[in-house]
């Protein structure tokens, strides 16, 4: 019997009661698993703390499920609707289009243009072949016929190519020609490469059309006995305008097409015009076919598009300001986005569901290993919010993460963190099998860094117990639970959750309710609605506490009817696991330019009055009170606390002030009148400088030379009575379970909430005058 | 680490024990500071002596077609281009060429082009002989390509190949002696008496083995001979059965009838050929490709029914042989006992292992020198056998898979001796000599190689009692520079088998594992030994990288 392992996802991230929720389960090895609705309240199983804590809950659908494996379809394409079947064509044709392979030598055949089934040998397409040579096939069903292209395409090369094929002689011809120019390609004109290549030669036989067979740019139909039909042979690289014509083309007319030119118009069957239907708001995942047919393209596992097209000039760096030119998308092997497997179970959200964070906890077979157990985590929020403390899952950030496979891949993560990856089985699973997907910390294979992530899918660590590998800390989700773990302990019945996609979707209005939200350890994703809303709420008298580092940092936007698959652009700078390549800053998703707040003009600085300065993963140290910390207008924060020194605990490294570290900056917009209530330092050289902090690169900017490497805990009043509270470190959250929740910083932390969550005016606040004393 | 007690100790102090940092270690013990600069003043040159590489492009290849469209023609009826030529970049210069993947078809093309030309280019006084020699040698040469199927397409050790066509000859032969068949009937007939002696044969092929199988199938050669010398219908008092129709006239000119003989032979040489071709290049010749010997289980296992495709191949060639009989019956008359005797079995052995057996090119090749040893050298006499017996010594003592195997050996020899002449001129992890840099494509490869060696050599000289203790104490976190350095080094290695902490039970139990490096494919144990501490596991870690930097 093979070893059990389940995994599962829900289709939705954020519930309330009277809304359903499926969830989708894939198991091996077993047809049951034991399903148990849990509340989770700590999720760190450090012994220094609590450890692991749920609360089971009654739920109709705790007991037996039935489960099975299930099919994930890996890459991207583009399927074409085509219900009349123009492009089941029994005649002449010629199939064009511009093409970018990233990696034309897999060994492997990639599939560009074609109307092909893998299965039956039916049908007619480009592609390219093991060799890396651009191949025309066609299949009658029984056997293949195909002509190769006399030289193999160079990767990352522009090309205009083309086939054609007359029906009646049966005569094949291939067509491909570099369109290199100073910009577009990897290459430029100093390399002696030529592109040139035109084969022609007799086919045997005719295309067979199938009429089920459906047209697809960037794969082919297949069919395997289990898992139905399913696309294989996908292509990695870019395309842009392409299309098929139903007579065969001239050497002329394609070199005219070549240039940019349309095919003669009374010949086209489709031409998908790569660049039509764009918008300031982004681009749509359907691509438009201007010919006679409208048969429109949708994009499966989101094929990245606002990508530099064949005409790149290079002048204009926005698909918005020269849309002509951006009409490359770009397709990846082993991009996934939705797993789309069957629902194994629905639930209606009961009405008296507590707010909190959800599992469904799954358990097979007796051996207890750590495959062999899910959490498939969500959300619950209130239906009507009541109670005047929230607490707001980063979920924009979880999915950023979601499935990171940093410590197997990256060469930079053992440098970073200082410190050999400790993994786990549950990782090695999550690497050994492509169907788990990547996060936006990876790279395709063919190199592309990974822009699109989804929760559509197994999200291995979002969910208790996880410890990230690369750091052996918990790291978002499971260290949000000790944050959960706290209010619990000291606020219980007192708080309700909000997720992200909850602050996305209704701006202000779902922060509203609450007299304070509190952030999660690391919120460091975060979109323009997201950001105003929690502008808007601390101006309007709402009283924030930022309670990690490195937040809302990246931006990141999604189509609004996907809230499940976020997009992410990493460029210019930031600490960043890869880079957009020229030309492609601004998200398809939202028309918005990606990469940092900071580059946009909103530092996290401005909203928050501290912002990323440095990460470190081998220590963690304390916080020092600063000077400041004695003025009565803060001088209520560290009531209780003893000495100067505080946070010399916590499960993450010992300390509270580590990982990653923000610092009070008034050139990046520190509201003026913030104080620092304490800062850490001593921190070692594994805590080195942020990337976008650096003008000029230097040697020392590390914890032992550089002084702005540091935690800074920072307090600002807003309009309206309104405040933000700032501990500037992620290892904060992480040191509140220490000792069952009572040590220093959790009294900071209640003095904060206690004071923010009232109705009344905020302490400290008559205190404004200069300071006379003489003594 | 026996010289380290010489080595002066000095005392590193920690910059942050001022902040009373966590953690500790604010004065540890550690090695006097050295220059991590001076192994490159140290290191001037290669430790060997460097050779210029590069290879002159003697052998002309032919450029693109450029604008121009190439017309791939094709081997009608199949969609094989002419000599599977592609086009490819040169690695060195970028510009595009040709390769010819497959120059088999010139060779053959000229060499059967010589043979049919052959009869008007010899000289006179010799053109008799030497003709009637060719018209052996084509119909040897045949049955070898028929053999050659059983034994090395079939992977079949059948000795009986010319009792077949021994059998078919005398029984067409006595057929058209007494029923007056036409002389066109003959290898009909042939055929047929070779599939009936092939199945009787085929069946022991299925239980005995190699060895065993061989010699039955030479008793059954030598049954054969003594039955049909010792039967009188078969004219057992004339050396032979003559008698036969034939298709060659007595009333032609002597010379016409040679030509004619010739040039059948030389027919029945391209239709064995094509014979050959269509079993062992097909789907049948790749089935039993995939079943080489003693690999049979494997692709059974894989579904690979091996033992039909064999019997099936066993009985083309039966078929093969019976026809041939026929055809040797018409073309002789009859035919004589000689083609039962041992001599003729070591004779066709000598043809099929001097060209190497299992290729088409090499049964041809070997009948023509043992034909033309035999039959045109014949002024040596019995000379002619110790020659072809020492011929069959030196192949089967020096030569892999006969005269066409000596490319791929002299090929393999000259790859052995390039490894061993590499491997002796390398150091273990040293930077790439000029013959490994010409073969890496990314020439960044070739410094990062440098700059580790160069960085391994300096950061061996660090590594002592005290930098280990050290990490003992605390491997995570503001280390000495000594041991800052090491771990640096180790922190930023390659992904292929770098260390990482497999946890097992969290916070009891770990071990050591490697990555592979490659996306997709598990890390693997490196070994058993469990820690129960994570820090443990981080040192037990740091000691298998000091032990690879100190073996490397």
């Amino acid at each position: 019997m093979a070893e059990i392992k389940v995994f599962g996802y829900t289709d939705k991230l954020s519930v309330k009661p009277g809304d359903k929720i499926d969830f989708h389960v894939s198991a091996d090895g077993t047809k049951t698993a034991n399903a148990q609705l849990v509340r989770l309240i700590h999720g760190d199983e450090h012994p220094n703390g609590p450890g692991y804590n749920d609360e089971a809950v009654d739920c109709e659908l705790n007991g037996v499920w039935n489960v099975k494996k299930q099919f994930t379809q890996l890459g991207s394409f583009l399927k074409v609707e085509d219900p009349n079947n123009h492009l089941a064509i029994d005649g002449d044709f010629t199939v064009f289009g511009y093409i970018n392979p990233s990696t034309p030598h897999t060994g492997a055949h990639q599939w560009i243009f074609c109307r092909w089934n893998n299965k039956t040998n039916e049908g007619y397409g480009i592609g390219i072949n093991k060799d890396g040579h651009l191949e025309l096939v066609v299949g009658d069903g029984k056997e293949v016929d195909y002509l190769v292209s006399e030289l193999p395409m160079v990767k990352k090369i522009w090309y205009f190519v083309a086939a054609t094929f007359n029906y009646k002689t049966k005569e094949a011809t291939l067509y491909q020609e570099g369109v290199v120019n100073r910009y577009n390609s990897l290459l430029g004109k100093v390399v002696p490469y030529d592109y040139r290549s035109h084969t022609k030669t007799t086919f045997r036989f005719k295309q067979k059309n199938n009429p089920k067979t459906p047209f697809i740019i960037a794969g082919a139909i297949d069919n395997h006995e289990l898992r139905g039909d399913f696309v294989s042979g996908t292509f990695a690289g870019k395309v842009d305008r392409h299309g098929v014509c139903n007579k065969v083309l001239s050497k002329d007319e394609l070199d005219q097409m070549k240039l940019g030119e349309m095919p003669p118009k009374e010949s086209i069957v489709a031409y998908w015009d790569t660049t039509e239907g764009y918008n300031e708001n982004g681009i749509s995942n359907t691509v438009i076919d201007i010919g006679p047919n409208k048969l429109n393209s949708i994009g499966y596992n989101h094929p990245v598009r606002a990508m530099t097209g064949w005409n790149w000039s290079g002048k204009n760096d926005c698909f918005r300001l020269a849309p002509k030119e951006y009409g490359g998308i770009d397709f990846h092997p082993d991009s996934i986005t939705d797993a789309k497997w069957d629902v194994t179970n629905s639930l209606i959200i009961p009405d008296n569901l507590k707010s909190g964070a959800y599992a469904m906890r799954l358990k097979a077979g007796t051996n207890g290993s750590q495959l062999s157990e899910e959490y498939i985590v969500f959300f619950v929020r209130a239906k009507v919010p009541k109670a005047k403390i929230c607490f707001l899952f980063p979920t924009a950030s979880y999915l950023a993460y979601a499935n990171e496979k940093l410590s197997f891949e990256a060469q930079i993560i053992q440098p970073m963190t200082g410190q050999p990856p400790t993994i786990t089985d549950i990782d090695v699973e999550q690497y050994k099998n492509p169907e788990f997907g990547l996060s936006t910390y990876d790279s395709y294979a063919d190199g592309g860094g990974v822009c699109f992530t989804s929760y559509r899918r197994p999200v291995v660590n979002m969910r208790p117990k996880y410890r990230t590998s690369g750091m052996g800390i918990t790291w978002q989700f499971p260290a949000d639970l000790s944050i959960i773990g706290w209010l619990e302990h000291h606020y219980k019945d007192e708080y309700e959750i909000l997720t992200d996609e909850d602050v996305h979707s209704e701006g202000l209005e779902a922060l509203k309710p609450y007299n304070c939200v509190i952030s999660g350890t690391h919120p460091e994703y975060t979109s323009e609605k997201m950001l105003d809303a929690f502008e808007d709420y601390v101006a309007e008298g709402g009283r924030f506490i930022y309670m990690g580092g490195n937040g809302f940092y990246w931006v990141v936007g999604h189509y609004e009817n996907e809230p499940w698959c976020l997009e992410v652009r990493k460029l210019d700078s930031g600490m960043r696991a890869w880079a957009a390549k020229p030309g492609e800053h601004y998200m398809q998703t939202t028309g918005e330019r990606g990469g940092l707040w900071r580059m946009r003009g909103r530092a996290p600085q401005k909203f928050t009055a501290v912002g990323f300065i440095a990460e470190g993963f081998d220590t963690a140290e304390t916080y020092r009170k600063m000077p400041d910390a004695w003025h009565r207008t803060v001088s209520w924060i560290t009531e209780g606390v003893e000495g100067e020194i505080f946070g010399d605990h916590g499960l993450a490294y010992g300390g509270a002030a580590g990982i990653e570290l923000d610092r009070y900056d008034l050139s990046l917009g520190t509201p003026p009148h913030t104080k620092i209530v304490a800062s850490s330092g001593g921190h070692s050289d594994n805590y080195v400088l942020v990337t976008e902090e650096l003008l000029y690169a230097y040697a020392g900017l590390v914890g032992s030379l550089d002084y702005r490497i540091r935690a800074d805990m920072t307090y600002f009043t807003a309009p309206n009575e309104g405040a933000v509270f700032c501990t500037g470190s992620i290892g904060y959250g992480q040191s509140l379970p220490v000792n069952n929740f009572q040590n220093n910083t959790s009294t900071i932390l209640k003095n904060v909430v206690n004071a923010f969550s009232k109705e009344k005016k905020l302490p400290g606040g008559l205190w404004t005058l200069e300071e006379k004393q003489w003594k | 680490m026996s010289d380290i007690k010489t080595k002066k100790r000095k005392t590193w102090k920690n910059p942050l024990a001022v902040w009373g940092a966590k953690g500790g270690n604010y004065e540890v013990a550690t090695p006097e500071w050295k220059n991590p600069h001076q192994i490159w003043k140290d290191t001037k040159a290669f430790k060997v002596p460097t050779n210029k590489v590069g290879r002159f492009h003697y052998e002309y290849k032919s450029s693109n077609h450029g604008e121009k469209i190439w017309n791939r023609l094709r081997w009608w009826p199949t969609r094989r281009t002419i000599l599977w030529t592609k086009g490819v970049y040169n690695r060195k210069s970028l510009k595009p060429e040709k390769i010819r993947k497959d120059k088999r078809p010139i060779f053959w093309f000229f060499s059967l082009l010589f043979l049919a030309i052959v009869p008007f280019i010899l000289p006179d006084g010799y053109k008799n002989s030497l003709l009637t020699a060719g018209g052996i040698f084509g119909i040897y040469a045949s049955i070898n390509l028929c053999w050659t199927l059983v034994i090395g397409t079939a992977g079949i050790f059948s000795l009986a190949t010319y009792a077949i066509v021994g059998l078919s000859a005398f029984l067409t032969t006595w057929l058209s002696i007494n029923l007056g068949l036409p002389w066109w009937m003959l290898p009909m007939i042939g055929m047929i008496v070779g599939l009936a002696f092939g199945i009787i044969i085929a069946l022991p092929a299925l239980r005995l083995d190699g060895f065993y199988y061989g010699l039955l199938t030479l008793g059954l050669n030598e049954l054969c001979r003594v039955f049909i010398t010792t039967s009188h219908a078969f004219g057992a008092a004339s050396g032979g059965l003559y008698g036969a129709d034939t298709f060659i006239n007595e009333n032609w000119a002597p010379m016409t009838q040679t030509l004619v003989q010739y040039y059948s032979g030389f027919a029945l040489l391209i239709a064995a050929l094509f014979l050959f071709r269509f079993v062992d290049g097909k789907r049948l010749g790749r089935i039993l490709k995939l079943a080489p010997e003693k690999k049979e289980a494997f692709a059974e296992a894989s579904g690979v029914n091996y033992k039909r495709a064999r019997v099936t191949v066993f009985l083309i060639s039966s078929i093969a042989l019976g026809f041939i009989g026929g055809f040797y019956a018409a073309y002789y008359r009859g035919s004589a006992f000689d083609i039962f005797s041992f001599h003729t079995v070591i004779m066709g052995l000598a043809m099929i292992t001097i060209g190497g057996i299992g290729r088409a090119d090499g049964a041809v090749a070997g009948t023509l020198i043992i034909v033309i040893i035999d039959r045109v050298l014949v002024e040596l006499g019995p000379y002619r056998y110790i020659i072809i017996g020492f011929l069959m010594m030196f192949i089967i003592l020096f030569l892999k898979n006969g005269l066409f195997g000596i490319r791929k050996q002299f090929r393999d020899w000259r790859d052995k001796k390039k490894g061993e002449a590499r491997s002796s001129r390398l150091e273990r992890g040293g930077e790439m000599l000029p013959e490994q840099a010409t073969e890496t494509d990314n020439k960044d490869e070739i410094y990062r190689r440098r700059y580790d060696k160069m960085q391994r050599e300096f950061l061996k000289t660090l590594i002592c009692d005290e930098v280990i203790e050290e990490h003992k104490q605390k491997p995570l976190g503001q280390h000495s520079e000594a041991l800052e350095r090491i771990c640096y080094y180790f922190r930023r290695g390659a992904m292929n088998d770098k260390y990482v902490v497999k946890c097992e039970v969290p916070f009891k139990k770990y071990k050591i594992m490697a990555l592979s490096g490659v996306r997709g494919r598990s890390p693997r144990l490196v070994e058993d030994k469990i820690y129960e501490t994570v820090e443990a596991a981080y040192h037990g870690l740091f000691l298998r990288r000091i032990q690879d930097l100190m073996e490397a």
